[in-house]
């Protein structure tokens, strides 16, 4: 305690639902009980509704009171002034440094790590997600000490809400003079939910004294490629495909192995060695750089272009049976739980024409009276995948990939498929960069419906403006960042225009 | 049923004297209102004074005791007018609201109280809603008080000044025949502390003892009357009040050892003030000071004896005003220059004369005025280490932040029914569109920020209709104005409904009916919404129970509306049509579409105990919920774009090929059923799935639950030997 005010000065941001109001009233009830003042207020404001809510709490002692005279506490936080500054979640620990709140001299940072992504992130057309380590990075240098670890995890696994951990994290922080009994206590006097709250208080009050903070564990699957070990094959088939797959650079293995195992779930061997036969004749034209990175990303984006989601693939997915045991945890049921599964499907007549043999699907699209009987069927489709009926007629329709290859759809996704390809290889003669995004285009190609049509679409546009030839590497990218900043092709549009 | 209960906290509204009284500010002011004896109070609901209101809900029961009565007004200007009962009567009232925006709301009403003059004490307690966490356009009272001459009160910002303010208040507004502003700034009204009780005093006038009509021709504002009234302003109220502040006191001189300089401050920033000469080793933590303080806890009118003899020996004094324009500073400036005095006013020449005078802002303030007036004294910082404080980061770091530190734009709740009509109106904009469009105040208005970006113009509180007859003939579609049912009944059914028909206004009128005054904490309102078969409505048996509720659709017709349609929101594909046909027809006059759905968090609070009961009691209890499927979700985010609900967010791709995140249901979802008839509606993707989750089975449930697992288990083991004769 070394302010001038005599005052121990608290900041806390919780969103909504995350219980800072609880967290508040306990840091209140704590001090009470030792015999400090406390005055604390809020900033709810439209804040109740989605962003973070800002309570403020100063401390004094009693014992330091003189005759009836009370200490003038500061109803603002002020950057400078802050001893602790608690968050419950990363980006709003950054907000805190951000707002000069986080000083090195003095503020205790105690904030868990986990994400509560905000709109901008959410809806981004492909990654919006900001860089975590950054954040975690920049609070650690301007934090006299900085408790953080997942506390939301930590919360999960007693079932129950942040801010009984972030209570103990503030009480194994240390910087309240605060007997831990007294934290204990204010739990136990709440009345509501008092063992699950114990025990992640103690489990959090453990960790902060122990100092266990956790490193920033990025992302699974954006490990080295290098790490990777080629499993032995199961079947004499799929012996073949990887006696092919192990000719290519180590560095490739782990997406084309990926690849491959999609392929053959999606269709069969065949499709597969159609995909190393496309890969084969790339690799004769990458010089290798980066690790062949122009081979392994236009693996990663032809593989997921040949198993585009067509109505058999989405049949083939919804039946899985995987599928209703990855429901049940995700829905968080009991285990002997009883649930029912209700689909949303509305196909269009193009999806419909897709799966038809091509002359057929070519003809029905092209007359507007086949078109107007199809559409009847086109009306939003509720199914309980659940029941016998639905999930043997999803089977059915999962059954007709056999005939995949003289489908409407498969010519149309294909066409589109080879002209991709060529660009690249065009490219990947003379303009490595250049053919390396031009891959990266395929990142495009996703969704359902309009969104689909739009962005191969766009895709497409790309394509014809790279084929005009002199075009720089840079160029595609920028197009191809145009076309993911918005759903209505306005920024594509200006920057092509340009 | 607001969304704070203070069931149990106004219990505490019954100590008397000699007791400790711990609690928030709103609810000490509560306490000091019936100290004072008032007989009645009323106001309208809004940050920050919304809680006030939900206080005096809560306390009927207390009020009632004591024969105080309650109003929940119909808007500010009911409210204002409702204090009139002090006019001619000895009766003290108290209202609130949040001000500016309530206080124009108010406004004639206030004018025309102001002009009459009061015999009872009577008080309007304004929420001053500035600074940071404030939801309107940044203004003050201040500028109304002075026009009007009602007098303003900004009391220190601690629980024992706040409720002897409120007591002073009403000596103050009878000693000067004089209604009152009483001011709570955002963090005061949510701030806790204790102070010491006094009895409760019953009204002298109530219904157990009703006053005897009297009439006072001179106080109704009619000509010749008003022409005195103004004169009585000037000439009789303003020096009783002047000789009454002065009298008790209310404002406050604190003693400092550097004489020659002083800070003159309103009562609301004086913890501020404070904390910045503590930092500057200028003050001790009790408030003990070397720097002399004026403080004024009536920030208008200004007592010029008092300031006179503050600034008389100083060579500089600082003026701390917060917001503009600087209207106590120019105060300042003329009392002390007719009385000759020439003390240096500093003031809004070294202090931003826009924005809130934050921690940072006073003491960068006084810190710059210390350093000039007093170059001798060594302060704690100098004002470049203090200017420094302001941001600590280096331009990398900063840079760092401001990419990665995402913005979190205020937005509708998960489950909210607005959100499927925003989805439609975006669906409908991409077909018809673009559209200009006329918001309005309310939960609403987020529309107009991501991921809706829906709205042009807010003009006020159910002003949005109004807002589209100037544009209308000059739009290339029919005028599209949205308002929330808080808002029609406020003002917009008259200012802006009956308007309309009136001017044979042609456009169409989306009312968001969701049952309740939502924005503002969830509080009733005239109008009721009929709970409709949405998919979390399992439990819905229990509607709210009012059998008074009035109807918009009857007063919308009432009003000489022909076109009227009653669409529930969770239909996003017949809203769509709705929609669609109001932009097409050529129908002649006002459209008014009814978008109803019952605000989730109210919805919430009365089904989930309900649910909990069910199962308890072993009933069949279903409860729905949506999954996205993450093997066909492609990560477009479509689906987040047109919807932007809190428990639809995002997780990392569980496929290693794909690189874009994929959308996920958290568990806070509510079952609304907005995901699935988005997914339909905007043919978005067959990704959305809804569980419903079975509690209690019963014997039909689990007999064919186990034979559709064995028929469904027997048809994926042959799948599963399939995949592994296929694999690689």
């Amino acid at each position: 305690m070394t302010a001038a005010s005599g005052t121990i000065n608290l900041i806390l941001a919780a969103l909504g639902g995350e219980g800072g109001g609880v967290l508040t009233n306990w840091v209140i009830d704590v001090a009470e009980r030792e015999g400090w003042l406390c005055q604390s207020t809020s900033l709810a404001g439209v804040a109740q509704r989605t962003g973070a809510t800002i309570y403020y709490l100063e401390l004094f002692p009693r014992e330091a009171l003189e005759g009836n005279a009370l200490p003038v506490m500061s109803l603002f936080p002020a950057q400078g002034d802050i001893d602790i500054a608690i968050a419950s979640e990363i980006a709003e620990a950054g907000r805190m440094v951000q707002r000069g709140f986080v000083t090195p001299e003095r503020t205790t940072l105690i904030a868990s790590d986990h994400r509560v992504y905000g709109i901008t992130e959410k809806e981004h057309l492909a990654d919006g997600i900001v860089d975590a380590s950054v954040l975690q990075t920049v609070a650690g240098q301007y934090a006299r000490d900085y408790i953080h670890y997942d506390m939301l995890t930590l919360a999960n696994e007693h079932g129950t809400v942040i801010s009984a951990v972030l209570l103990g994290a503030l009480a194994g922080a240390g910087v309240l003079p605060f007997a831990t009994d007294s934290y204990r206590a204010v739990i136990s006097a709440t009345g509501k939910a008092v063992a699950s709250n114990l025990a992640a208080f103690e489990a959090s009050y453990q960790r902060a004294r122990s100092r266990g903070v956790e490193q920033f564990q990025p992302p699974a699957g954006a490990a080295g490629p290098d790490r990777f070990q080629l499993p032995a094959a199961t079947t004499a088939q799929g012996e073949k495909l990887l006696q092919r797959l192990r000719a290519f650079p180590a560095g490739c293995h782990e997406i084309l192995y990926l690849g491959l195992q999609k392929l053959v779930d999606y269709q069969d061997y065949a499709y597969a060695h159609q995909y190393l036969d496309e890969l084969e004749s790339l690799l004769a034209l990458d010089s290798g750089a980066d690790d062949y990175s122009l081979v392994r990303e236009c693996g990663r984006y032809l593989v997921l272009w040949m198993c585009y989601e067509d109505i058999p693939r989405v049949a083939q997915l919804k039946t899985r049976p995987t599928r209703m045991a990855k429901i049940r945890t995700e829905v968080q049921a009991e285990p002997e739980q009883l649930f029912s599964v209700t689909e949303f499907f509305r196909p269009r007549v193009e999806e419909m024409c897709a799966l038809l043999p091509k002359p057929l699907g070519r003809r029905l699209l092209a007359s507007a009276g086949s078109r107007r009987v199809l559409g009847w069927f086109t009306g939003g489709k509720r199914l309980r995948t659940n029941t016998i009926t639905v999930f043997v007629l999803l089977r059915g329709l999962a059954g007709m990939r056999r005939w995949r290859r003289a489908s409407l759809g498969y010519s149309h996704e294909h066409a589109l498929i080879q002209g991709w390809l060529q660009a690249v290889r065009r490219a990947a003669g003379s303009d490595h960069a250049l053919a390396l995004e031009l891959v990266e285009c395929g990142r495009l190609v996703k969704g359902y419906g309009d969104t689909r049509a739009r962005t191969t679409a766009q895709m497409q546009e790309i394509l014809a403006y790279a084929a005009g030839g002199g075009v720089s590497a840079a160029a595609v990218a920028s197009l191809r960042d145009a076309a993911l900043a918005d759903d209505e092709g306005r920024a594509f549009s200006l920057a092509l225009a340009a | 049923m607001a969304e704070r209960s203070f069931a149990k906290e106004v219990l505490k509204l019954r100590a008397g004297d000699g007791e400790v009284f711990r609690g928030e500010g709103i609810l000490a002011i509560t306490k000091a209102l019936l100290q004072s004896g008032v007989s009645y109070v009323g106001g309208y609901q809004g940050s920050p004074i919304s809680h006030l209101m939900d206080v005096l809900n809560d306390a009927r029961e207390i009020l009632a005791e004591l024969g105080v009565h309650f109003e929940a007004n119909g808007s500010e200007a009911t409210a204002a007018a409702m204090l009139s009962a002090s006019v001619n009567y000895p009766l003290r009232g108290a209202v609130t609201w949040k001000s500016t925006v309530g206080t124009n709301v108010a406004s004639d009403a206030l004018s025309n109280l102001a002009s009459s003059g009061v015999t009872g004490g009577a008080m309007v307690i304004v929420g001053e809603d500035y600074g940071e966490g404030s939801s309107i356009m940044q203004e003050r009272t201040y500028a109304f008080a002075m026009k009007a001459q009602m007098w303003l009160l900004d009391p220190r910002p601690n629980l024992p000044s706040i409720v002897d303010m409120v007591e002073h208040g009403f000596g103050l507004s009878e000693a000067s025949n004089t209604p009152i502003f009483y001011m709570m700034r955002i963090r005061g009204c949510h701030v806790t502390g204790e102070f010491v009780a006094r009895d409760n005093v019953a009204p002298g006038f109530s219904d157990r003892n009703p006053v005897e009509p009297k009439r006072e021709p001179e106080k109704i504002i009619l000509p010749p009357h008003v022409y005195a009234q103004e004169r009585e302003k000037i000439n009789l109220r303003l020096p009783a009040a002047l000789a009454y502040i002065r009298e008790h006191k209310l404002n406050e001189f604190f003693p400092g050892k550097h004489q020659q300089v002083g800070i003159i401050l309103q009562g609301g920033t004086y913890n501020t003030v404070i904390r910045a000469l503590q930092r500057q080793g200028l003050a001790d933590p009790f408030g003990n000071t070397d720097i002399p303080l004026y403080v004024m806890n009536v920030a208008y009118p200004l007592v010029p004896d008092e300031l006179v003899e503050f600034c008389r020996d100083k060579d500089q004094v600082l003026v701390l005003e917060e917001g503009q324009p600087e209207y106590v500073e120019q105060g300042i400036h003329t009392v002390l220059r007719r009385a000759g005095v020439d003390t240096r006013v500093r003031g809004k020449d070294i202090m931003p004369m826009a924005g809130e005078y934050t921690g940072q802002v006073t003491l960068e303030g006084t810190t710059r005025f210390l350093e000039q007036a007093l170059p001798d004294l060594t302060l704690a910082l100098t004002a470049t280490e203090v200017e420094a404080l302001r941001n600590p980061l280096t331009e990398e770091d900063q840079q760092a932040l401001l990419t990665n530190v995402p913005p979190r734009p205020s937005g509708l709740c998960t489950g909210c029914p607005e959100r499927p009509l925003f989805s439609a109106i975006k669906q409908v904009q991409k077909e018809l569109g673009p559209f200009h469009i006329s918001s309005d105040i309310g939960c609403h208005s987020f529309a107009t920020l991501a991921p809706f970006n829906l709205g042009n113009t807010i003009m006020g509180y159910g002003l949005s209709l109004a807002s589209s007859s100037g544009i209308r003939h000059s739009l290339p579609h029919k005028s599209i104005s949205i308002m929330g049912d808080g808002g029609f009944w406020h003002n917009g059914l008259t200012s802006g409904v009956t308007s309309a028909v009136f001017n044979k206004h042609d456009g169409i009128l989306v009312i968001v009916d969701n049952g309740y005054a939502a924005a503002t904490g969830g509080q009733d309102i005239p109008s009721m919404v009929e709970p409709n078969q949405i998919i979390a409505t399992t439990m819905d048996a229990a509607s709210a129970s009012r059998t008074d509720a009035q109807s918009i659709e009857d007063a919308c017709r009432g009003a000489g509306v022909r076109w009227l349609r009653t669409v529930s929101t969770y239909s996003v594909d017949t809203m769509m049509d709705t929609l669609r046909e109001a932009l097409t027809t050529r129908e002649p006059g006002l459209k008014v579409i009814v978008a109803e759905g019952e605000c989730m968090l109210n919805r919430q609070r009365r089904i989930k105990p309900l649910m909990k009961q069910s199962i308890n009691d072993g009933k069949r209890t279903l409860r729905a919920r949506f999954v996205v499927d993450s093997d066909t979700c492609t990560g477009d985010h479509a689906c987040i774009r047109i919807s932007g609900c809190p428990s639809l967010t995002i997780k990392p791709n569980p496929d290693p090929l794909r690189r874009d995140p994929v959308t996920y249901v958290d568990n806070s979802c509510v079952g609304c059923g907005v995901c699935g008839s988005n997914a339909h509606a905007a043919i978005l993707c067959p990704s959305f799935a809804r569980v419903d989750l079975i509690y209690n089975p019963r014997w039909l449930d689990r007999v064919s639950a186990r034979l559709r697992g064995s028929v469904i288990g027997w048809l994926q083991a042959r799948t599963e030997r399939r995949q592994l004769e296929t694999a690689l």
